[in-house]
């Protein structure tokens, strides 16, 4: 018999349709509870498992809006109610002083990264979300959405917290309306993160999302080029740490934001959501600041320890003298990639000296890629076809090595009768 | 019989021949025979509003008309019905559905969903598109997206994908709860194709419902409302099916107008080689005549076998025979899964083009992967259903000559019930596949994905349990989120990430193989056969190959193992203690016709179907040799106590009744064992199901206490302590039969099974009384020991005088 019948019939039985709910729904709900204890059997890793669905029913905060003191969370955040169940925060933070060693009054409005065009004069708008996920997914919200932009005394913030679901399309609206055409979105692992996140949310609500006509950059990408072989990770709290030399204190690891949200909604808890406002205030402003430290560590990467090979590279997209100039300046400490990449950028600068020395160098570590070269510069430059052939014999096998050889050994069993004659 | 052999083609014909050899040489092993006379085609011209992009194609692909089915699939589909295609193996299926999705693709630029159980399905039809695509140069757009869809394609497959073709795991996990990225698509969403529809059902249907519930409720998001097109294979009630499937009514078409040859079947009993312990000859080594006679006189042929090691032995015997030297190309080749999937393709093409004589497949074959026309079908075992075994026959038939089907029976009990009994398995219609989509654990399972992908509303319906009450459940535990009037997700968490569809308990259990030190990963178990399975001691068969249990993490859902060359397997002992709940549904038979009052009358039976509780126990094991099947010994088992909700049929005696027709309770107890065990598997066959989709126990039904088969082989009560119970001291001595739903909650089996109570227990009754043992036996009423003998009494007898009873 299926649940409707049964609720039918024991609605019949008490004659009426009013007092019977009560009755049956707790029945439907304890059977749940009884299947899902036998699905789950008792034992302890179930019970972890389970740790995130917790029984809450019983708290009296609950769900009850009501409970939840939105004054006092607006005024522990120093911001106002814009609309029900929105808060903006609104914050001018001088550029006074340091963020690590970092002199604040020195940071620029619009840093300018290798290749970068117009975008770099574009006003730059660093973003940062806080989720009630980290799996995305369509039903993972942002929260907490923070902007900033740098002008000539402060970095001027906007965080938009929501304190329930309902104001979302609120918040998304006044959030869209910060952007204007003339910005460029700047974040950390936004491409991957934050962006879609956003779009996702904004067509949940029906809304149209301001993203497509905004150029971004992911100063994740660049800090990837720069350190990913140098530091353990890239995250922005590495970042902090050996960018900007700063540490910090007391903060909320981003990764108890969705917890201390749902606290907040389900009990009241104000305290961990009033740090996540912070946590998310100090991201922005270390992105910010992190933004003109790359250009620094571009200018001078030894002081940062930065890649150079990797950084060369990268210059080496918009600029080839520049790239090889770097290279050249370190050219006594660049391992074997740094080496490959100067030897090419020299080739292509008409200096087939300083190539083939350092393919020389390279060849004699048995580096292929180098021998092919040289057998090539050789043959072709040179004339030397012995030298050729000697590189040439040391190729691997392969249908294009073999083919040179040939070609090589004809032209080489040709020489000596075009030279007889003279 | 059920069919004389005059009826019979001329012999000339080659598959027609080889059956009437078998049938003079072997007419000793045909338990049953029928023949399917042969059909001619019916056409339909190509439908006038096709474009004439699609027709062009067509032609270059040489159709010049379609079939009937095709034709009304057409038509029904173009008039707007949910539209479901029942037709047999190779009847041009696809055409019925890439028709109207290729037309509205070209003409109103709409999208199509195509999903199928598997990967390698999926991508057998991106081939077949692309293959009418080119003939046309229709420019639409084919992708496959499943696991395998590297992630910077996955874009393109959601931008630019006129036709997207995937899996229900695939669009449960990765699909819906990312749809905002897929909103163009949704949009646009005009058709979802379903093949191999009857591949849903059960649990794993169930599931299925519930995702596509969760898909039609996206697609209201976006404002499309698409239509259904499925395909089946045969069962009894396709429209049912997929009506619920897809919550909404469907028309079905079953008439195919595919031109068929006629079909042989036989059913085939190995000859007994030992009376006195009732063994018979291997179903392998009757295969393997078979097939060889087959493949000498040039027939085309192909050997189903239950597992991929049977597919590899077979093969071996096949290619000893027939690919002796190594300088001429192979006639016989093993397809299964596990093989990569170019080298399955290559042997598809092989087989498609007929340069293999003879392939041995697992299941990987049933379904709709084209193979081409085969002539012989030897199917090494019952493949556990009716509609499964008509699936793989069905892989051979050619359109102008006969083909020929046998059917060996393994000395499974199962097999052994279906080969004795031919007029069963002949007469009956393939089963009704059957879904529970409003179980509650499943539901609410989907009820939370839905709440992820989509806030509910209040008022809004999913599935026919009181949606606000489940959310409110869920609203309890801190899953949901009740705020203006909307359920919002509240959970850092991914639902569906958790919800498998293909099981309904949590938890699988990896079986890890330690042998030689290194760690690897064989199988998985499922939390709910875990205990009885993978217990340390226990014997654990991969693709018939023995391993044995040294550890088992509980906690850590693992077991260890290593190889082992025993010569026993273990069969686990469970002590089933049920306690009824709620009794749903009561039949009483036999009453006392004195009674005036039905309520005060006692009848000799009753039989309901209700809620109940159960605490299992695993509490040892036995070791049985193989063939022989006798107890060589005992393991403890110390796991924790399973606790399930679910629902069950049980059987109950008259007390009075019941002693008055044994001589004592301990008989009457015997025979109520072996009853159970021969019910289980004719009920097992009625449902459609696995033997261990069910489970039966035997007790009082209060939990005071249960019956079990002690270490002599005899029934024993133990008490809720496990302690030893006399059934003679006790005053009331009710033994109940119960035949219970063995998923939590419950699948939908238990009801069906109530209205089938009379034929389980007469089918049961013929599979008992039919076997050739003395007894008792493994395909009757279970093992017996050799020591039987000096009980007294036979056990058999025993079960059959419970039978009795239960079928007054």
């Amino acid at each position: 018999m299926d649940l409707k019948s049964k609720l039918s019939r024991l609605q019949t039985q008490v004659g009426a349709n009013v007092a019977a709910p009560q009755d049956t729904v707790s029945r439907l709900r304890e059977r749940i509870a009884q299947m899902e204890r036998s699905r789950r059997g008792h034992d302890k890793l179930d019970k972890l498992r389970r740790l995130g669905s917790r029984k809450l029913g019983s708290d009296p905060a609950g769900s009850d809006p009501n409970l939840r003191n939105l004054s006092t969370l607006a005024a522990a955040v120093e911001g106002e109610h814009i609309a029900d169940g929105l808060i903006r925060i609104a914050r001018r933070i001088p550029r006074r002083g340091e963020l690590g060693t970092f002199v604040l009054h020195t940071l620029s409005a619009n840093p300018r990264l290798p290749g970068e065009g117009t975008t770099a004069d574009l006003r730059q708008v660093y973003i940062d979300t806080e989720t009630t996920g980290l799996s995305g997914g369509s039903g993972t919200l942002a929260f907490l959405v923070g902007v900033a932009v740098v002008d000539t005394e402060a970095i001027e913030l906007t965080q938009f917290l929501l304190t329930g679901f309902g104001a979302e399309a609120t918040m998304l609206e006044a959030f869209a309306e910060t952007l204007s055409p003339a910005d460029r979105l700047v974040s950390y692992n936004g491409k991957s993160y934050d962006l879609p996140l956003l779009m996702t949310r904004f067509r949940m609500q029906g809304l149209p999302h301001p993203f497509d006509a905004l150029p971004h950059l992911d100063l994740l990408h660049p800090v990837r080029r720069l350190f990913a072989r140098r530091w353990v990770d890239c995250r922005l709290l590495s970042l902090e740490q050996k960018l900007l030399g700063f540490n910090r204190v007391d903060d909320l690891p981003g990764s108890e934001a969705p917890a201390a949200w749902f606290g907040y909604l389900r009990r009241g808890h104000q305290a961990p959501l009033v740090r996540v406002v912070e946590h998310n205030r100090q991201d922005i402003v270390s992105l910010a600041v992190a933004h003109s430290a790359l250009t620094r560590a571009i200018d001078r990467p030894q002081d940062f320890g930065a890649d150079i090979p990797s950084l060369a590279r990268w210059l080496s997209e918009s600029d080839e003298h520049q790239a090889r100039a770097l290279l050249q300046a370190h050219a006594d400490s660049l391992c074997d990639a740094g080496k490959r990449l100067l030897g090419h950028l020299s080739r292509r600068a008409g200096d087939w000296q300083q190539a083939a020395s350092i393919w020389e160098t390279l060849a004699a570590r048995g580096c292929i890629d180098s021998m092919e070269r040289l057998a090539k510069y050789h043959e072709h430059v040179t004339g030397n076809l012995a030298a050729a052939q000697r590189y040439c014999e040391t190729l691997p096998v392969g249908i294009a090595s073999d083919h040179r050889r040939r070609r090589v050994m004809q032209k080489l069993a040709q020489a000596p009768a075009r030279r007889r004659p003279l | 019989m059920s069919s004389p052999a005059e009826h019979m083609a001329p012999a000339t014909d080659p598959a027609q021949a080889l059956a009437a050899r078998l049938r003079s040489q072997y007419a000793a092993r045909i338990t049953g025979e029928l023949v399917l006379p042969a059909k001619a085609g019916h056409y339909a011209p190509l439908p006038d509003a096709l474009d004439a992009r699609l027709v062009e194609a067509l032609r270059g692909r040489g159709v010049e008309r379609l079939y009937t089915h095709q034709a009304a699939a057409w038509a029904s589909v173009r008039a707007g019905q949910h539209t479901v295609i029942v037709t047999p193996t190779a009847s041009g299926k696809t055409l019925c559905y890439n028709l109207p999705v290729l037309q509205s693709a070209l003409t109103e630029k709409t999208k199509a969903l195509y999903m199928f159980p598997t990967k390698a399905l999926a991508q057998d039809q991106v081939a077949e598109l692309m293959a009418l695509n080119d003939g046309g140069r229709l420019g639409v757009r084919a992708f496959t997206f499943d696991g395998d869809t590297p992630g910077d394609a996955r874009k393109a497959v959601r931008t630019r994908g006129d036709i997207v073709v995937t899996n229900p795991d695939m669009l449960h996990q990765g699909i819906l709860p990312h749809h905002t990225k897929w909103a163009q698509f949704f949009e646009s969403l005009r058709y979802v194709v379903i093949d191999e529809m009857h591949s849903y059902r059960g649990v794993f249907g169930s599931h299925v419902a519930n995702v596509l519930r969760r898909l039609q409720r996206i697609c209201r998001f976006y404002n499309s409302d698409p239509l259904f097109i499925l395909c089946s294979a045969t069962i009894a009630n396709p429209a049912e099916l997929a009506g619920e499937l897809i919550s909404a009514r469907v028309h079905a078409i079953s008439d195919s107008g595919a031109p068929q040859g006629a079909k042989h079947l036989l059913l085939w009993n190995p000859p007994v080689v030992n009376p006195d312990l009732g063994i018979r000859a291997s179903a392998r080594s009757q295969t393997t005549r078979i097939a060889k006679m087959a493949v000498k006189r040039g027939l085309k042929s192909i050997v189903f076998a239950q597992s991929r090691l049977m597919v590899e032995v077979l093969t071996k015997y096949m290619k000893d025979a027939f690919d002796k030297d190594p300088r001429h190309p192979a006639r016989v080749a093993a397809y299964r899964g596990g093989y990569l999937p170019t080298e399955r393709r290559a042997m598809e093409k092989k087989l498609r083009e007929g340069s293999i004589d003879c392939v041995v497949s697992t299941s990987a074959l049933e379904l709709g992967v084209d193979i081409g026309a085969l002539d012989v079908c030897v199917l090494n075992g019952y493949p556990g259903t009716i509609a499964g075994t008509w699936q793989r026959l069905g892989r051979a038939g050619r359109r102008q000559r006969s083909a020929l089907g046998v059917l060996v029976a393994s000395s499974l009990p199962l097999d052994q019930y279906i080969i004795r009994n031919p007029e069963f398995f002949l007469g009956a219609s393939p089963e009704q596949a059957r879904i529970d989509p409003d179980q509650l654990l499943i539901l609410l399972d989907h009820i939370r994905c839905a709440a992820f992908e989509l806030p509910f509303r209040d008022g809004d319906r999913f599935g026919k349990q009181d949606l606000g009450e489940m959310l409110a459940y869920l609203q309890e535990h801190g899953v949901v989120h009740h705020e203006g009037g909307q359920w919002h997700w509240m959970e850092d968490s991914y639902p569906a990430n958790s919800v498998s569809l293909r099981s309904v308990a949590e938890g699988n259990f990896v079986v890890i193989d330690t042998t030689g030190g290194a760690q690897t990963v064989i199988a998985e178990v499922d939390y709910s056969s875990a205990p009885e399975t993978i217990y340390e001691g226990a014997i654990y068969m991969v693709q018939s190959a023995p391993w044995q249990v040294e550890h088992l993490d509980w906690t850590g859902r693992k077991a260890f193992v290593t190889r082992t060359h025993a010569d026993y397997y273990t069969d686990a002992i469970d002590y089933t203690r049920l306690k009824i709940l709620a009794r749903d549904k009561l039949d009483k038979l036999g009453s006392d016709p004195m009674g005036s009052d039905p309520n005060l009358s006692s009848p000799n039976l009753s039989v309901a179907q209700g809620e109940v509780h159960l605490v299992r126990r695993i509490a040892g094991y036995k070791k049985i040799r193989y063939y022989t099947h006798e107890n060589i010994g005992y393991g403890n088992i110390d796991l924790p106590d399973q606790e399930m909700h679910t629902t069950a049929v049980w059987w109950q005696v008259n007390p009075g009744a019941l002693d008055a027709s044994f001589d004592s309770r301990q008989q009457a107890l015997d025979g109520f064992l072996g009853a159970g065990y021969a019910m289980h598997i004719v009920a097992a066959m009625r449902m459609l199901s696995e033997p261990r989709d069910i489970g039966r126990a035997v007790g009082d039904g209060n939990a005071e206490w249960f019956a079990t088969v002690g270490a002599n082989g005899r029934g024993q009560l133990l008490g809720k302590q496990g302690e030893a119970v006399d059934p003679a001291a006790l005053q009331r001595f009710t033994p109940t039969l119960f035949l219970y739903d063995n998923y939590p909650g419950g699948i939908g089996i238990s009801e069906p099974l109530y209205e089938n109570r009379a034929a389980v227990v007469t089918g049961a009754r013929a599979l008992v009384n039919d076997c050739e043992c003395a007894h008792g036996c493994p395909g009757c009423i279970g093992p017996i020991l050799a020591s039987d003998e000096v009980r007294g009494y036979s056990p058999k007898a025993a079960a059959l005088q419970v039978l009795g009873l239960l079928s007054d």
